[in-house]
């Protein structure tokens, strides 16, 4: 029932978003929608590696951070209109990622892990130290980059909706896709999907590449948003940190999971974190810990699990 | 040439800080496959309980040694008896992002604690050098080497010749088998991780010697005890030392003659290509996943 019920709430809900900004709201309701959307973009881009194949990347912070400078820099030293510098954002994001990708994406899930962590931290080295390091006035280290001051909230809204429709959208297309199948495969069983033939190395690369194209552009937008970015703001380890708890509060590998977890959580965040800073993070410490004991695909697969259980009455099978 | 001698000397004790806390990371590794996120507070633990015995009661810190093993231990031993040992056995992707839930309750409790603050263990006898010939030996940093080198080898001692190091070993070999064999297989993953967050822990009471004590401080320590036992081998427990080493050397002549905010990106290139290289660590005793 709601398989055939759901695509009508999707598209309901998706046009109803693109009329709030005339609905009177207030300015904060449309810039927590805002952001809630450019969670959901984050979120699904480390969805779309980490999520289906089981490759845990810490470091997705460090395509966001170099998209936000690839934008900063040719908006504000180049004068480059902003779709284009969000664009190449993505492209450069994308293309870092493939040098990156080659070598980590032949270990193993947990050394994954720890290199694409150190990748970000290194990236953040790099951006503070460069100019000092070489003596040039580039990247302008830890004082930052200002942007030119961008349009007001309701431009971001619709930018952010059409992004998180992207992501999405294409972690749907990916889910149905041969390429999806291939990306699941390596989760369940790398050896085993290699030995049928799947090209394992290449899949993997190439959905690396997807989410770090999406995960600059992110960045060059938010940046814009911000309008003044600096190495510490923008490859926060943090942000990564809430990209995994996100996904996996609301399903690890599930198309819908990143809007449920990062919905959930910008709102906890709102509520808690002007008040109580740190209060946030350990409530979030707690979500996980209960989470991966209690729960641990999420509250989109264990519902998805639940409804496959009502329909079919047997132990379910598929996730 | 004094200069690259002095750097290569920093190196040398910078690397053996690194083993002290490292060789903990290299055996929870080593036995359970746990790649534990919250190292690094487990060090900025050890540093904390030192200041506030050091700084209300003024003991002196070498003296809180003790204190932190103690603790440290029990802290591990509980956190693995009720928490980890829980999801062991699920893929280790499950109880990474757990440890990483951990690391950031205890971080920030910590921060909420203990605030921001950047704090110091300064004593009579701190900044107290040997002059050898032009060259500076901190007596604090040949302390934590000799201390690293201690662990190291008590670490093979406990593991080769006690009877639980014994049942350590062959859990980590064949888990089933030792369990046949009537190990209470829990019980010694809660007993090395116990002992994992001792040396830890004790690693943490001598760095806040000399390094800045703050409660965001873990993260950076999780990370380069990874690289360390990266280069060393993931899980075997001399490793730690030669990793140590290596990166330290590495660090130290980048700090000399480039630039030290760079020797953090240092540190993931050479991470980089031993990972591609060799995944076994430099003596090639690790454990390849």
């Amino acid at each position: 029932m709601l398989r055939k019920l759901s695509p009508t709430i999707v598209v309901v809900t998706a046009l109803g978003m693109l009329l709030v900004p005339f609905g009177g709201f207030s300015g904060y309701l449309i810039r927590l929608l805002a952001m809630i959307f450019f969670w959901i973009g984050k979120t699904g881009c480390w969805n779309i590696i980490s999520g289906y194949t089981g490759y845990i990347d810490f470091g997705a912070v460090g395509y966001y951070g170099i998209g936000s400078y690839v934008t900063a820099i040719l908006m504000s030293k180049g004068h480059v209109p902003f779709l284009f510098s969000i664009l190449v954002s993505g492209l450069v994001s994308a293309a870092i990622a493939l040098p990156i990708g080659l070598p980590t994406l032949r270990l193993r899930g947990a050394y994954f892990g720890i290199a694409t962590l150190a990748f970000a931290e290194a990236m953040k080295q790099i951006f503070l130290e460069f100019d000092k390091t070489v003596g040039v006035s580039f990247f302008e280290g830890p004082h930052g980059i200002t942007l030119p001051i961008g349009p007001k909230n309701e431009f971001f809204y619709y930018i952010g909706f059409v992004v998180m429709v992207a992501v999405i959208g294409i972690t749907y297309w990916i889910r149905r896709a041969k390429f999806g199948y291939a990306l699941r495969a390596i989760h369940e069983a790398e050896h085993a999907a290699e030995l049928s033939g799947v090209d394992t190395l290449r899949v993997k690369i190439k959905a690396y590449m997807i989410s770090a194209f999406f995960l600059g552009l992110i960045g060059g937008v938010e940046a814009y948003w911000l309008t003044y970015i600096t190495p510490h703001m923008v490859f926060d380890v943090l942000i990564t940190i809430q990209m995994v708890v996100m996904s996996l509060l609301g399903g690890i590998g599930t198309v819908f999971g990143p809007v449920v977890g990062a919905s959930f959580l910008t709102i906890i965040y709102e509520l808690l974190h002007r008040d109580f800073p740190y209060t946030y993070a350990i409530i979030v410490g707690f979500i996980v810990v209960v989470v991966v004991l209690l729960m641990p695909k999420g509250i989109v697969g264990t519902l998805q699990v639940k409804w496959a259980m009502k329909k079919t009455r047997l132990t379910p099978s598929t996730q | 040439m004094l200069l690259f001698l002095q750097s290569l000397l920093n190196g040398i004790l910078l690397g053996g800080i690194y083993a002290s806390y490292s060789a903990g990371f290299s055996l929870i590794f080593g036995v359970m496959g746990v790649i534990n996120i919250f190292h690094g507070e487990m060090v900025m633990l050890g540093a904390f309980l030192t200041y506030w015995v050091f700084t209300l009661f003024h003991i002196d810190p070498f003296l809180t040694i003790p204190l932190s093993i103690v603790s440290l231990f029990i802290f591990g031993y509980l956190v693995q008896r009720f928490v980890i040992n829980r999801v062991v056995e699920a893929p280790p992707m499950i109880s990474y992002i757990l440890t990483f839930g951990i690391h950031l309750i205890i971080a920030y409790t910590a921060l909420w604690v203990w605030t921001a603050d950047f704090r110091t263990v300064t004593t009579s006898y701190s900044g107290f050098n040997a002059n050898i010939g032009g060259i500076i030996v901190p007596y604090a940093r040949l302390a934590t080497f000799g201390l690293a080198l201690f662990v190291v080898v008590g670490l093979y001692v406990l593991l080769y010749k006690s009877e639980v190091g014994r049942a350590i070993q062959a859990t980590a070999q064949d888990k089933e088998v030792a369990r046949l064999m009537g190990v209470n297989i829990s019980r010694i993953y809660a007993i090395t991780f116990g002992v994992g967050a001792a040396i830890t822990g004790m690693a943490g009471s001598l760095i806040s010697t000399y390094f800045i004590v703050f409660p965001q401080m873990g993260l950076p320590y999780t990370i380069i005890a990874f690289c360390v036992v990266v280069l060393g081998g993931m899980g075997y427990i001399p490793g730690a030392l030669f990793g140590g080493l290596i990166l330290g050397v590495v660090q130290s002549l980048t700090a000399t003659y480039l630039n030290s905010g760079l020797s953090g990106a240092f540190t993931f290139i050479l991470l980089f290509i031993m990972l591609i290289v060799r995944p076994a660590g430099i003596v090639g005793k690790g454990i390849v996943e």
